[in-house]
């Protein structure tokens, strides 16, 4: 009797221990934990009041050679991405200010939408020196958009389009001299979990060029966590 | 072929070498042939297929290449086995002799006969015994992982295409798992004696059936390799043919699994309609025949379609062709019919074998008559037609078709009559009955309590108005886990304790049956009822985050998880334990009067010495009315 | 047992089982039907259109209905599990009787479930009409919803060219949404609206509501859309007609 209760007992326990085992094992070999958080940048004066401000830099490149996939290009080297890392840190309540050096070609995008900027700070972005409200839809080589759970926080939406190169100024190997730089500053909310990506297709070869890239953390997508400072 | 010199000279004439062939093929060659076969084909692909460079169409050489690996691997998987033998000497005009038939029974072989191409059905059927043990093993593995992942607001345990993956392989392998729960281990291994028969009518097809779902497993496990399916269990397109090369795994079990279902039907389907036992009349035949044959019998028409639906989606992916793709003027709605009219014949196909397997339980631990057999096959007979008319309830928030969702509601909501039905067979026959309380008694209770559940459920969901408030909600989730776990898995288990002594010889240990029982049941009922409450509230179906509001609902449930599997851990001990050293089962433990009890344990290789002869129907218990 | 001494069965409503039955049934339809029917309609949350309504409402009175039968399986199951119950390795005796049937029981259940079919059926189907006659309605206002892979987008086509990623609607007035999908198939989900209807790339779909309550509401997406359905989602704003009127302004377009 106390031999078959124990026997049952252990088995619960073994079983437990596999699946804890094989989930950790699954979490982590899946998650990428590189997470770049923002850098103080003293305080700055908003419409909301004086409120402290971070920056946070990243890139967009037209292939994996660059970014945290390591200089082979790790196992889609032909992949565009976003580097250096996907995955960002930003305190609440407070500016950050976002620079994206852009190296990738473009093409026409599929919704003038996210042809325009959204939810920052003015509603304006600063593409290479020049503030504006909205790009070329023609020439869209990414964008970053921000978006999060609809519950009862305030949400976080933000979405800026990352003009394309010309292919002109794409060299055959390495990258352009002359990224476009885009430059705009956001206001967080409470803290909570957010996700970026992109929203212009392009996962080549791929149902809507939504696929590849596009469908895969660590390549045009990521975690944006707004967390207490 | 050098084997005339290696073995030794007790088998004569000139059969000796093809029979030695058969001799040495087991699991081991099949899986090395399998390989071998999915390693050839790789590098065949490779060097056949033209590069695909323009981008046009959608058509990648990555899935190219893994559609074919996986044929190569079915293809020597089943010559490995030893499938090819039988079909290629009856080819040469060469039928097998009697001691390979005999050798193909698994006659004198002991336990090697487990890892073989085995006909004899009892074989067979604890063959699909240990592989839906291994299945809902696997299945309940990944939900565990599903219910970790949302045990708290915002996820991010795993990463979304993680847990996109878990989710869709969970959902399919479980569905395959209930599918094969019970017709599999029971349907063959008790089914045959419980007719008087002496095996299946086509013992070939029967290993068949089951090996063709061995070899489709790997095909889905591999999917975790080749970026996972990332599409939920349905596989809707055009999302999948945006996913990744796992997707292809997908396609491969489906169209794998479909052939063997459709085995598996026509083998039942014939055996009980040719080989009941002399006097076994329709109205003497048990009822838990009518619930194999009415399942097995549904999966006939849906998984051609299912085949068909999976055939189209692997061109759509690797051959570019635009079944699904609206670019190329196909339509992804066509797919959610195809599927549908699978899917929803298939919900039934999992259901029905629990509850018939219930009722045939329900007069021998209720000592008294089956209440009402007629409206019982009435119930089985009125669900089973009605349900190949009813997929589109699964559309009805599509925007496919909206003129036709009143004519599927009416389709949908007449099944609750003949399900009605099955509610008052069961409570008719519990009524007055003099209940011997056992773990499958206690099912009959769970089973009445959780199908109520889902049943009632499942009418705001048939209802189109409601429908577009709980369509895609964790409603519908939870809603669907009532019947096919509620419902379904709880009569699997209960047949796993009831025919235990029969299929093993020994005694299911009675209190880790209740443990496992209790454990099970209110486990379950705590994860999905607050599911329901969450669904409601709004949370989405397959999401790996969810909005604060929904957190309390969520713990609940995924503490309700964790209780399922410490029940299920239990039993699987209890299967264990019992089956290596349980008591011995005397032939008739339940004092039933079904013809499988009528046979000593081990049942001997063709079950009968003489065939019965069957006068009455099994339901005779009660005293006489006075 | 007294069934033994009795030389005549008593008549059904004097039999022990039977009013313990009717008791139980009594009580569990009662409690049954309360629970289930109040606990959903609760968590169901504020109802921010006449769809939601009576879609609660639908869902309490099925509750009702299907109560009694619930209640009635559950006291014929209770009433057996607390009279005749035993345990141990053997068999108890037989049943002291052998009913294989009873016909006029059968025939009554298989009525009065055929009835409580019809009565879903006919009830749903002329909910469903008014649904569809009100895509139809001249006066509704007209949007035009975008998804794609991860966000919605909505344009206000009776207002210029307003476009926006957050759903503005005003309160009490009847709208029409169009609804499509840039790549794959999405759900557009008002849940406090209760209208749900999937963006399929290619084909147009619709769906309509009139807002009734000021407030803001949560829009989610219904179908699995690949790595981030579950975070597909955003605010519905319902404002007053003069509220609306001023944010379409800011935005560029003609009140």
């Amino acid at each position: 009797m106390n031999k078959r209760l124990l026997g049952a007992l252990g088995t619960v326990i073994i079983g437990a221990g596999v699946i804890a085992g094989i989930g950790t094992y699954v979490a982590s070999a899946k998650n990428d934990s590189r997470v770049l958080a923002a850098t103080p940048a003293g305080t700055i004066n908003t419409a909301q009041g004086n409120l402290p401000h971070y920056t946070l830099d990243m890139s967009a490149y037209p292939d994996s050679m660059a970014g945290s996939h390591g200089t082979t290009g790790g196992k889609h080297p032909g992949w565009v991405t976003y580097g250096p890392v996907t995955n960002f840190q930003v305190p609440a309540h407070s500016v950050i200010t976002v620079t994206i050096k852009q190296y990738d070609s473009g093409a026409r995008i599929t919704n003038d939408f996210f042809a325009s900027v959204h939810g920052t700070i003015d509603g304006t972005a600063i593409i290479n020196g020049k503030a504006v409200k909205s790009v070329d839809p023609e020439a869209v080589g990414h964008t970053f958009t921000l978006h999060g759970l609809s519950d009862a926080k305030s949400q976080l939406f933000v979405s800026v389009p990352l003009p394309s190169l010309p292919d002109a100024l794409i060299p055959s190997s390495g990258y352009s001299k002359t990224p476009n730089t885009i430059t705009f500053s956001l206001i967080t909310g409470d803290a909570g979990k957010y996700v970026w990506n992109c929203e212009y297709p392009c996962g080549d070869g791929t149902i809507a060029r939504f696929g590849g890239p596009m469908s895969t953390q660590g390549y045009m997508s990521g975690n944006f966590d707004v967390v207490n400072a | 072929m050098t084997t005339m010199m290696d073995r030794p000279a007790a088998t004569p004439g000139h059969s000796a070498p093809k029979k030695a062939l058969i001799e040495r093929l087991n699991i081991f060659t099949a899986f090395a042939l399998g390989i071998i076969g999915a390693i050839v084909f790789y590098y065949v692909a490779k060097a056949i297929l033209p590069a695909n460079t323009d981008g046009s169409y959608i058509k990648s050489n990555n899935d190219q290449y893994v559609i074919f690996s996986m044929i190569g691997w079915f293809i020597g998987f089943m010559t490995g086995i030893g499938a090819l033998i039988g079909p290629f000497r009856w080819l040469l005009g060469k039928d097998l002799n009697h001691d390979e038939n005999m050798f193909y029974a698994g006659k004198d072989q002991g336990v090697k006969r487990y890892f073989r191409y085995t006909t004899d059905h009892k074989v067979v059927g604890i063959q699909y015994l240990v592989l839906t043990m291994i299945i809902f093993f696997v299945g309940g593995v990944l939900a565990m992982l599903i219910r970790t992942n949302l045990g708290h607001a915002g996820g991010g345990w795993l990463q979304p295409q993680t847990y996109n993956a878990i989710v869709g392989t969970h959902g399919i392998i479980m569905i395959v798992g209930t599918i094969i729960m019970i017709t599999g281990p029971f349907g063959n291994f008790i089914m045959p004696i419980m007719i008087g028969a002496r095996d299946m009518a086509f013992p070939r097809l029967n290993a068949l059936s089951l090996w063709l779902i061995i070899a489709a497993v790997p095909c889905i496990l591999s999917s975790f390799f080749l970026g996972g399916i990332s599409t939920g269990w349905v596989a809707y397109n055009p999302l999948a043919s945006q996913a990744p090369a796992g997707m292809d795994g997908y396609i491969m079990f489906i169209c794998i699994f479909a052939l063997s279902t459709m085995v598996a039907g026509a083998n039942i389907t014939t055996t009980v309609i040719k080989m009941r036992a002399k006097g076994m009349t329709w109205n003497r035949t048990p009822i838990f025949i009518y619930g194999v044959v009415a399942s097995v019998a549904l999966a006939l028409p849906a998984f051609p379609v299912f085949f068909l639906s999976q055939v189209m989606s692997g061109m759509d992916r690797a051959a570019g062709s635009t079944f699904y793709n609206t670019m190329g003027g196909g339509s992804g709605w066509l797919y959610e019919n195809l599927f549908w009219i699978m899917g929803h014949p298939e919900v039934y196909v999992i259901l029905i074998p629990g509850v018939a397997a219930l009722m045939e339980m329900a007069p021998v631990f209720t000592r008294r008559p089956l209440f009402s057999f007629n409206l019982a096959i009435m119930g089985i007979a009125g669900i089973s037609g009605l349900s190949i008319l009813v997929w589109a309830h699964h559309m009805y928030t599509t925007g496919w078709a909206p003129l036709l969702n009143g004519p599927f509601m009416l389709t949908t909501e007449l099944i609750s009559i003949p399900t009605g039905l099955l509610f008052l067979v069961l409570i008719g026959t519990l009524w007055r009955g003099r209940l011997w309380m056992t773990m499958p008694t206690a099912s009959i209770y769970a089973l009445l309590w959780n199908f109520m559940i889902g049943g009632i459920t499942g009418i705001y969901l048939s209802d189109v108005p409601v429908d577009g408030a709980l369509h895609g909600s964790m409603y519908v989730t939870a809603h669907f886990h009532y019947t096919l776990m509620g419902a379904g898995l709880t009569g699997a288990l209960a047949s796993l304790v009831y025919w235990f002594p029969k299929m093993t010889g020994r005694m299911f240990d009675k209190t880790l049956s209740w443990i496992g029982f209790w454990f099970v049941q209110i486990g379950f009922n705590i994860a999905f009822i607050s599911m329901f409450f969450v669904g409601l509230a709004g949370q989405p179906r397959r999401v790996e985050a969810y909005a604060a509001m929904f957190s309390r609902g969520n713990m609940i449930t995924t503490g309700g998880a964790y209780l399922i599997m410490a029940g299920m851990l239990v039993l699987l001990y209890g299967v264990i334990s019992s089956w290596t050293g349980g008591v011995k089962a005397p032939m008739n433990p339940w004092f039933a009067k079904t013809l499988e009890w009528s046979v000593p344990n081990p049942v001997p290789l063709e079950n009968f010495d003489v065939l019965p002869v069957v006068t009455s129907d099994a339901y005779g218990y009660g005293k006489a009315q006075s | 047992m007294s069934d033994l001494e009795a030389p005549k069965r008593p008549s059904v409503f004097e039999r022990k089982d039977i009013k313990q039955t009717v008791y139980f049934w009594v009580v569990f339809t009662a409690i049954i039907g309360y629970a289930a029917a109040e606990l959903q309609a609760r968590s169901m949350g504020v109802s921010a259109s006449e769809t939601m309504s009576t879609t609660i409402h639908m869902m309490r009175v099925f509750t009702w209905v299907a109560a009694p039968i619930a209640g009635l399986v559950a006291a014929m199951a209770m009433t057996t599990l607390i009279s005749k119950i035993h345990f141990g390795d053997t068999p108890p005796e037989e049943a002291d009787h052998q009913i294989r049937n009873a016909t006029k029981l059968s025939a009554t259940w298989l009525i009065v479930s055929s009835v409580l079919c019809l009565f879903a059926v006919v009830w749903g189907t002329v909910v469903l009409q008014k649904d569809n006659a009100a895509l139809l309605n001249p006066q509704a206002m007209n949007v035009n919803v975008t998804g794609q892979q991860w966000a919605w987008n909505f344009d206000y086509i009776d207002n210029g060219t307003v476009r926006s990623q957050d759903l503005y609607l005003p309160v009490n007035k009847p709208v029409v949404f169009h609804i499509t999908s840039k790549d794959v198939i999405h759900g557009f989900w008002i849940v406090q609206m209760g209208i749900k209807v999937d963006a399929n790339p290619g084909y147009t779909t619709e769906t309509s509501a009139t807002p009734n309550k000021i407030g803001i509401y949560d829009l989610r997406c219904a179908e699995l859309c690949g790595l981030y359905h579950a975070f597909m989602q955003t605010k519905v704003h319902v404002v007053s007609q003069a509220d609306y009127d001023a944010w379409i302004k800011s935005q560029g377009g003609q009140a």
